[in-house]
């Protein structure tokens, strides 16, 4: 679920931060620039582990400010096919589910995945939502928004930049996690003990 | 940007979690005075809700010498110290192929049993632990009174023994 990433990168350090400690400085403009961002295929960027190294300091013409070379490595949250993990249910629809961990909402389980026979009642509260019940033998399983519910992660897709948004559309996700649910063991924890 | 080593090391949750901690989360509410970043307290907020909360170095370490004759790979041993599946049917979607392997029907249980005994349990699993003991927090309660009057006898027997030095060192 977590990895550590080594990366390097340049940046330009604005001269009101030179007063400050350099790693400091550097630190918190490197946090600024990746933190809870995206990188494709390399997954959410979660937190700076630690600074390597830091080369340079040249001051390049026409520029008023120095630039620095810094290898570093950085807490990445990057799912692996076949990981099971624990998450929360954000939203359901005729689609499927989403699930969500908090500080990562764009997993989604299709409805092919959710355990067979599953189908689909009226939501108690709220009109745009469905909820889906699994029928067990003679038990009606549902799944509510306070219980953990395990998933298997079956695929991560780093969909590309879209050049052209339309509007009222949903915002971009980079990193989209795919699940399934039916395999035993799975579900809401309360399902299994 | 270069990545320079995309896989530089598997993390569990657990140490995750300490690396946050190390950095000053903690469920404070006064979180403005924290270096960490909004984002950053978001995955705190999960982690500790996790199996993560109560693990230490030790019971993982532990854990991982348990587990060695089994011969799981590294990233189903992470799977399982996040997870803290606590019984059979909650462990077998963690391990792959699980028919390929050579085991007994009961390894599952075995193994789900030494985990139970090795990690700390869950949030969620301690809850249902304390509904089915509520008969002994009574006596827990009790236990407490006796402590509490125990600790006030230590105290006085320190202050005797402050009185003790004193005289001491008047002399």
């Amino acid at each position: 679920m977590f990895f550590l990433t080594e990366i390097e990168h340049r940046l330009r350090l604005p001269p009101k931060l030179l007063d400050r400690p350099l790693e400091d400085a550097i630190k918190g403009e490197l946090e600024s620039i990746f933190l809870d961002k995206v990188i494709a295929k390399t997954g959410l960027c979660v937190s700076m582990y630690d600074i390597k190294s830091i080369d340079g300091g040249f001051v390049l013409p026409v520029e008023g400010a120095p630039t620095y070379t810094v290898v570093f490595r950085m807490v990445m949250f990057r799912p692996y096919v076949g990981e099971i993990i624990a998450a929360k249910l954000k939203n359901s629809n005729k689609k499927g589910l989403q699930l969500s961990l908090g500080f990562f909402d764009d997993i989604y389980i299709p409805a092919f995945a959710l355990p067979d026979p599953s189908h689909i009642e009226p939501h108690d509260d709220d009109p745009k939502q469905v909820k889906w019940v699994w029928t067990y033998n003679d038990l009606e399983l549902s799944y509510d928004d306070e219980n953990v519910i395990r998933f298997q992660v079956t695929s991560v897709d780093y969909p590309p930049i879209p050049l052209e948004q339309e509007e009222g559309s949903k915002p971009f996700a980079p990193m989209v996690v795919t699940g399934l649910l039916n395999s035993d063991g799975l579900g809401p924890i309360s399902w299994w003990v | 940007m270069k990545i320079l080593k995309i896989n530089a090391g598997l993390l569990t949750n657990f140490e995750v979690l300490d690396l946050l901690r190390s950095r000053g989360a903690s469920k404070d509410p006064t979180r403005a005075m924290s270096l960490l970043k909004l984002s950053e307290f978001k995955v705190y907020d999960y982690l500790v809700e996790s199996a993560a909360c109560d693990q230490t170095r030790e019971s993982i370490n532990d854990f991982i010498a348990n587990f060695k004759e089994y011969q799981l790979p590294k990233a189903e041993l992470i799977n399982i110290i996040n997870n803290r599946p606590s019984s059979a049917v909650e462990l077998a979607p963690i391990i792959e192929a699980l028919e390929q392997r050579n085991w007994n029907d009961d390894t599952l249980d075995e193994m789900a049993e030494l985990i139970v005994q090795v990690l700390p349990p869950r949030p969620d699993q301690k809850n249902m632990d304390e509904e089915g003991t509520a008969e002994d927090n009574g006596a827990q309660a009790t236990d407490e009174n006796n402590t509490a009057q125990v600790a006030a006898e230590d105290n006085k027997q320190v202050s005797d023994g402050d009185n003790g030095e004193e005289e001491m060192d008047d002399s």
